[in-house]
């Protein structure tokens, strides 16, 4: 991925000396050459066109958008760059195109911890949580940039995912992969977002965890907190969707609401299975 | 047999002076695991950031011996204790910006960090031996003893004697101290577990806006607290000599991996397990079995298992056998 010698993994499988163990990934990605604006929303990716580094371009004038109170669910076969349409939002990937805009603002240029201190809250598909720590300790984690007290917060997520409550106390990395997924989203609830981003929160779990967990989804996106989703499970994610956005080989494929997806006779055939 | 005269010997030459030592090498065990669990890497130079902060130490003391300053009974090496503390963690974190921060910049595998941290332990080493020479150095002053031999005997009538140093006492105390701190820091206060949630998952602390530049300097500022007063405690418990505390490299990463890499619990046990086993092995326990078996069945030999030249040995084959038995050391590591 990349050609940096301080990067070659040579030598360094001796865990006696070196700590694999969430090693960072992320790098701050500065703006592009050439912003985009053709539309406008709470959330909006704009004709994004980029990939990792200085690698191939993944996404090809790819927009992204969503607005409060609803659910933009991103879909499509595997290796279309949902994930990474995602992390271009959040400024995980060099864009070479377009800009990402929060609230009329333009914040392409800014790192993604910079992106979450401007309200953007993201649960990564992977590690996105402290395993080493409590649940409550991951949640006071994910309010670490709030100096204010934190407890009704807290309260909130308990309320919203009561089986966090009990276990509270317990290791996080002990639990499920159901709770983990609860405690990665409670996590980013924290910080009190102005928009939620979840990079496929059902993968791994069984199916009636699932349902549950598109329960509390749309009980989030009830709040008024705008929700951007990446989902494997397309027919289920589509149905909860107000925005779809159907991405084939880095592009946008078909975009329309949900139900309008779901009935559209070439996204059945070709993708949903007839 | 006579078990009290038997126990008197081996506390007197074996416990005690074991868990001083034991309580040495957990505090800068403490310190190796720290930097395994945030920094990612096995720091090298440690042995020698301990020589320097002890060095501090020894010419901070000095210059208040001459200038008539004591602590009474204390060693007036404790009063030195901060000033060692504060120009070690000055040293540590001018290292981090001149070397470790340009890699962390460069997202750079943790090897390439251990081979750097070599280079900084070969400049650190030439630092010290250049300030203050290559030979002992003494700066314990005080009452030497807690429990003096001759007083224990007259106070209990028994033919062995034990003896308590102030120094082994002071080492036990302040290590205590310095580990109940630490673990109170580390669980119970909002940066503590920033530190931990850092060294858990990177890329999640990022996301929850926890400051990685920020959480590296107080790594090192509490590694310099845990470095100089290791290494101030051993050297007045024996004597400070530069080479001494690069060797004493390996003890102390011995006793981080054995406990488990970057699990502080597991850093104490190792440093308690490794100065338990190193005594012990190496010491002549041919007047114990004397006492402990019938009239006139002492022992013709020393019943020494090993000779004390050899005590790395002790630590290179504890450290070897766990390695292939149980990798991730007694409890389990690589978090904090």
């Amino acid at each position: 991925m990349t050609d940096n010698p301080y990067q070659t993994d040579r030598g360094n499988k001796d865990v006696s000396i070196t700590n694999p163990k969430g090693v960072g990934t992320i790098t701050a990605v500065p703006g592009t050459d050439r912003p985009m604006a053709t539309d406008t929303a709470f959330l909006i990716g704009d004709s994004m066109t980029g990939g990792y580094g200085n690698g191939p371009d993944i996404l090809h004038d790819c927009t992204i958008a969503v607005n409060p109170g609803e659910i933009a669910v991103i879909v499509g076969p595997n290796g279309a760059g949902k994930s990474t349409a995602m992390k271009a939002v959040f400024g995980m990937l060099s864009l070479r195109q377009g800009s990402v805009r929060l609230d009329g603002e333009d914040i392409t240029t800014l790192s993604p911890q910079a992106r979450v201190a401007k309200g953007m809250g993201f649960v990564p598909q992977t590690g996105n949580i402290f395993t080493s720590m409590t649940v409550e300790e991951n949640l006071e984690m994910g309010a670490f940039i709030r100096r204010d007290d934190i407890r009704k917060t807290m309260e909130q997520v308990f309320a919203l995912f009561p089986i966090l409550r009990d276990k509270r106390r317990q290791a996080a990395g002990e639990l499920s992969g159901g709770q983990r997924q609860q405690v990665a989203v409670g996590r980013a609830l924290m910080t009190k977002p102005k928009l939620l981003m979840l990079d496929e929160p059902t993968a791994g779990v069984s199916p009636i965890v699932m349902d549950e967990l598109f329960d509390r989804i749309i009980e989030v996106a009830r709040t008024g907190i705008p929700i951007l989703m990446v989902e494997q499970n397309a027919r289920q994610a589509l149905e909860i969707a107000d925005r779809g956005y159907v991405l084939v080989q880095g592009r946008n494929a078909h975009t329309g609401t949900g139900k309008e997806l779901l009935a559209d006779p070439q996204v059945r055939r070709s993708f949903l299975g007839g | 047999m006579d078990i009290l005269n038997a126990i008197v010997v081996l506390l007197n030459f074996v416990i005690i002076p074991a868990t001083a030592y034991g309580a040495q090498l957990a505090l800068g065990a403490l310190g190796v695991t720290l930097i395994y669990g945030i920094l990612r890497f096995s720091n090298f130079a440690h042995g020698d950031t301990m020589a320097f902060g002890t060095m501090i130490v020894i010419l901070c003391t000095w210059g208040l011996q001459a200038a008539g300053v004591t602590l009474g009974p204390l060693p007036t090496a404790l009063l030195a204790l901060p000033v060692g503390i504060a120009l070690t963690a000055l040293l540590l974190m001018g290292t981090d910006r001149a070397v470790y921060r340009f890699y962390r910049r460069q997202k750079a595998k943790p090897v390439v960090y251990v081979i750097a941290s070599l280079g900084v332990m070969f400049i650190m080493n030439g630092i010290v031996r250049f300030i203050i020479g290559v030979d002992d150095q003494r700066f314990d002053d005080g009452e030497r003893f807690l429990i003096s031999v001759r007083r224990f005997r007259d106070l209990t009538g028994l033919e062995e004697g034990l003896g308590i140093r102030t120094s082994q006492a002071i080492t036990v105390v302040v290590a205590l101290i310095a580990m109940v701190a630490l673990f109170w820091f580390l669980n119970r206060t909002r940066t503590g577990k920033s530190m931990r949630a850092f060294s858990d998952n990177e890329d999640l602390a990022l996301l929850s806006g926890i400051n990685p530049e920020r959480v590296v300097m107080i790594t090192w500022l509490i590694v310099a607290a845990l470095a100089t007063t290791a290494g101030t405690l051993y050297g007045l418990d024996k004597a400070f000599k530069p080479f001494t505390y690069f060797q004493l490299l390996l003890p102390i990463f011995a006793a981080a991996i054995v406990g488990g890499l970057g699990n502080p619990v597991g850093a104490i046990l190792g440093g308690f397990l490794i100065a338990f086993s190193e005594v012990g092995v190496t010491y002549a326990f041919r007047k114990v079995v004397g006492y402990l078996g019938p009239e006139g069945w002492e022992p013709a030999g020393m019943m020494q298992l090993l000779s004390t030249d050899y005590k790395f040995a002790v630590s290179f084959t504890i450290l070897l056998i766990v390695l292939l038995f149980r990798p991730t050391g007694i409890m389990k590591g690589k978090t904090i």
